[in-house]
């Protein structure tokens, strides 16, 4: 139900990407000019310390905050001018969200929650395509549960399915796992995983901000910000990998 | 002062705002109650007539409309204090003790219903020589009585609405420390407790005895000599059964909400969400129902048992006119009093669910799909609220028609309840507009979470 947009185009990409805050003396840059592009497909992990912008990008690129200066493209349209009118319809048709604390709606069934965003784009969902996310995600039994009856890895998933019901171009992921066990997260990781590989569905582009290098391993490739830039990338990561990166950060800043 | 009072005091300094509904409740309720009670101080300086008039006056009217007072500053008081269970929860998490978290809520709520009594009595000193003034310029009391109004009539009305406000304080209390601590409040919302033995039992009562007066009116009252007989039994069942009704109101809101709820779910996905959310949480909307309920009944049924007195008995009899005055003033005072409450009830359940809707806003839903759900609930518990209230005033309605030979359907003034229930209806839309737009804009916070 997504907006057809152009396929060879990246699913999200920012260019020279500044946020700052406050003015005069009391400045603070949370972006300081971002170059990305996530291709269609790819599985990205955004890493860095507390304070370095990851959410701040996750932020700009769905439209829930101005960037100060820059450009943003979501399936090679350029958003950034876009008024809140546009931008909400933008998130709800062309962008999928999975948050920490799942943010599900707690007098909605599972069916209902994943089928919400059709209905807040005054669409009836798609009966099928909900029921075969559900099964996807493997809930095919809760279907007209609430989320106070499921566990915190259940209500992840129905969040997952919900992201994915309108095929977005492209799925925001905050701390996915931030909220789980490992053995949980790890359920999660694939299913994320899944999500962009698997050779039935149209393949989806996620790009996930996290703070642990094991679920960081599960991407395709991970971009280290400090201080509001891009301090270096990491292809093919292993968790291992990704924690001694994290732990040398400052090298990455010197080297730039 | 110990740290639990201090914590107390910086916590009310920090958020005036929340304190306000509590505040307000409370001086309203003590100016009214207080000024009655004037009266009855009144009664004891006069001698005759005048003493019987300001006895009823003040006692029967005075008495009706504390209840009403007692159960609003209650119901406000409670809806206050359980809007804290996330900072009663974190409270707890870093050691206070369950005992110093009920302290917390309950001198908070001291400080701010002792100022507003205070300020309350103050204006009782002022409305009751006011009230005074009206009845003797209307005749109804002959210049001969002297004012008598003092210290003690006012006092008292400020002390049983405190003492109101400290129980409902401190049942809120208990009720918010009784779980093991933690911050996370679950936002489970399918959390539908049954309700407490003893709230059925209060309801029952309450409901049992409007029906017995009813059943009296017609068996008893009704062949009795004097007029007004069959009016001081009927005349408050409509009252005592709506309240009985709002006491009930999570439990029946669940079972009329489905019902109701799939007439707006058609519209759009705001009433999609509105109605599987008051079917689904009619704990947190019976707040407001209740006192949707009692304006309903208390109105409807009042209005017209004036209106069918006016029209069976010959007009302009002084009797007749201080009833009616009374009536009329009865009705002003519960209407005043449940349109505050639904206002109240709307700001807390909003302001409770902040984080809830700007959930909605994250998703991709607009500003006014958002205000729309909230719109949409209030539509289906107005929708609830009016027909319970409306089934409610029969109780006062039927049996004074069948005491005044109209028979079951009164034969006339039926206009009133169309009249009634749009009034109600556009208080409570107006309520949840206006809490819903209050709630601010949530593109305010830019964070994703």
């Amino acid at each position: 139900m997504s907006t057809p947009s152009n396929p060879a185009a990246p699913a999200l990409a920012v260019h020279d990407l500044t946020r700052t805050y406050g003015t005069g003396d009391a400045t603070i840059a949370a972006l300081g000019g971002i170059d990305l592009a996530f291709r269609r497909g790819t599985f990205t992990a955004v890493m860095g310390p507390s304070g370095s912008g990851k959410s701040t990008l996750l932020a700009c690129a769905a439209g829930l905050d101005r960037p100060t200066s820059g450009r943003i493209a979501i399936g090679g349209e350029d958003v950034t001018d876009w008024d809140e009118e546009r931008r909400t319809r933008l998130r709800r048709e062309r962008i999928g969200f999975v948050f920490q604390a799942f943010h599900l709606m707690p007098y909605l069934s599972v069916t209902q929650n994943v089928g919400l965003p059709a209905r807040l784009a005054g669409k009836r969902p798609d009966r099928a395509r909900v029921r075969d996310l559900i099964a996807r995600v493997g809930l095919a039994d809760r279907a007209h549960h609430l989320p106070g009856s499921l566990s915190g890895g259940q209500q992840q998933r129905v969040a997952i399915a919900r992201a994915l019901v309108c095929q977005p171009d492209v799925v925001l992921a905050d701390e996915p796992t931030g909220a789980l066990d490992s053995a949980t997260a790890r359920q999660i990781l694939d299913l994320l995983r899944s999500s962009v590989t698997d050779p039935q569905g149209p393949s989806q582009t996620v790009v996930m901000v996290t703070h642990d290098p094991v679920a960081a391993s599960y991407a395709d490739e991970v971009v280290f910000l400090v201080d509001g830039r891009v301090a270096g990338r990491m292809t093919h990561p292993t968790a291992d990998a990704v924690a001694g990166q994290m732990a040398h950060l400052d090298d990455l800043v010197v080297a730039r | 002062m110990n740290a639990t009072s201090s914590l107390a005091w910086r916590s009310l300094r920090h958020r005036p705002l929340a304190a306000t509904a509590t505040f307000v409740a409370v001086l309203l309720g003590a100016a009214l109650i207080g000024s009655f009670a004037t009266l009855v101080e009144s009664a004891s300086g006069a001698r005759g007539t005048d003493a019987d008039t300001l006895v009823i006056m003040g006692a029967v009217v005075g008495g009706w409309g504390a209840v009403i007072v007692l159960f609003s500053v209650a119901s406000t008081v409670g809806i206050t204090a359980t809007q804290r269970a996330a900072e009663i929860g974190l409270v707890r998490t870093i050691g206070a003790t369950p005992r110093q978290a009920r302290k917390l809520i309950v001198r908070e709520t001291a400080v701010v219903a002792g100022t507003a009594a205070v300020a309350g009595a103050a204006t009782a000193l002022g409305a009751g020589r006011l009230l005074f003034d009206l009845l003797q310029s209307g005749g109804l009391i002959t210049s001969r009585t002297q004012y008598g109004g003092g210290p003690v009539s006012v006092a008292a009305g400020a002390a049983l609405v405190l003492l109101a406000s400290s129980i409902a304080s401190a049942v809120a209390a208990r009720k918010a420390t009784r779980g093991p601590a933690g911050v996370l409040v679950q936002s489970s919302a399918a959390e539908q407790s049954r309700m407490a033995w003893w709230r059925v039992a209060i309801a029952l009562l309450l409901i049992g005895y409007g029906i017995a007066m009813a059943v009296i009116t017609i068996a008893v009252t009704a062949h009795d000599a004097d007029p007004y007989a069959a009016m001081s039994t009927s005349g408050s069942s409509s009252i005592l059964v709506g309240v009985g009704l709002a006491v009930l109101a999570p439990v029946l809101l669940r079972w009329c909400a489905t019902p109701i709820g799939r007439l707006v779910g058609p519209f759009g996905a705001s009433g999609h969400l509105a109605s599987y959310n008051t079917a689904r949480r009619a704990h947190l909307l019976a707040g407001v129902l209740a006192p949707v309920i009692v304006l309903t009944s208390a109105a409807v049924g009042t209005l017209m048992l004036v209106n069918i007195d006016a029209r069976s008995l010959p007009a302009g009899t002084p009797d007749s006119d201080t009833i009616n005055l009374l009536n009329n003033v009865v009705v002003g005072m519960i209407s005043l009093f449940a349109a505050i409450m639904v206002v109240n009830a709307f700001v807390a359940t909003i302001a409770h669910r902040r984080a809830e809707l700007h959930r909605l806003h994250l998703l991709g839903a607009t500003a006014r799909q958002v205000r729309g759900s909230v719109v949409g609930e209030a539509a289906i518990v107005a929708a609830v609220g009016v027909l319970l209230g409306t089934l409610a005033s029969l109780a006062t309605v039927v049996p004074f028609t069948v005491a005044r030979d109209e028979g079951v359907v009164p034969d006339g003034g039926l206009w009133l309840v169309p009249a009634v229930v749009a009034g109600v209806v556009a208080v409570t839309l107006g309520a949840a507009r206006g809490a819903a737009r209050s709630a601010g804009n949530p593109m305010v916070s830019g964070a994703v979470r």
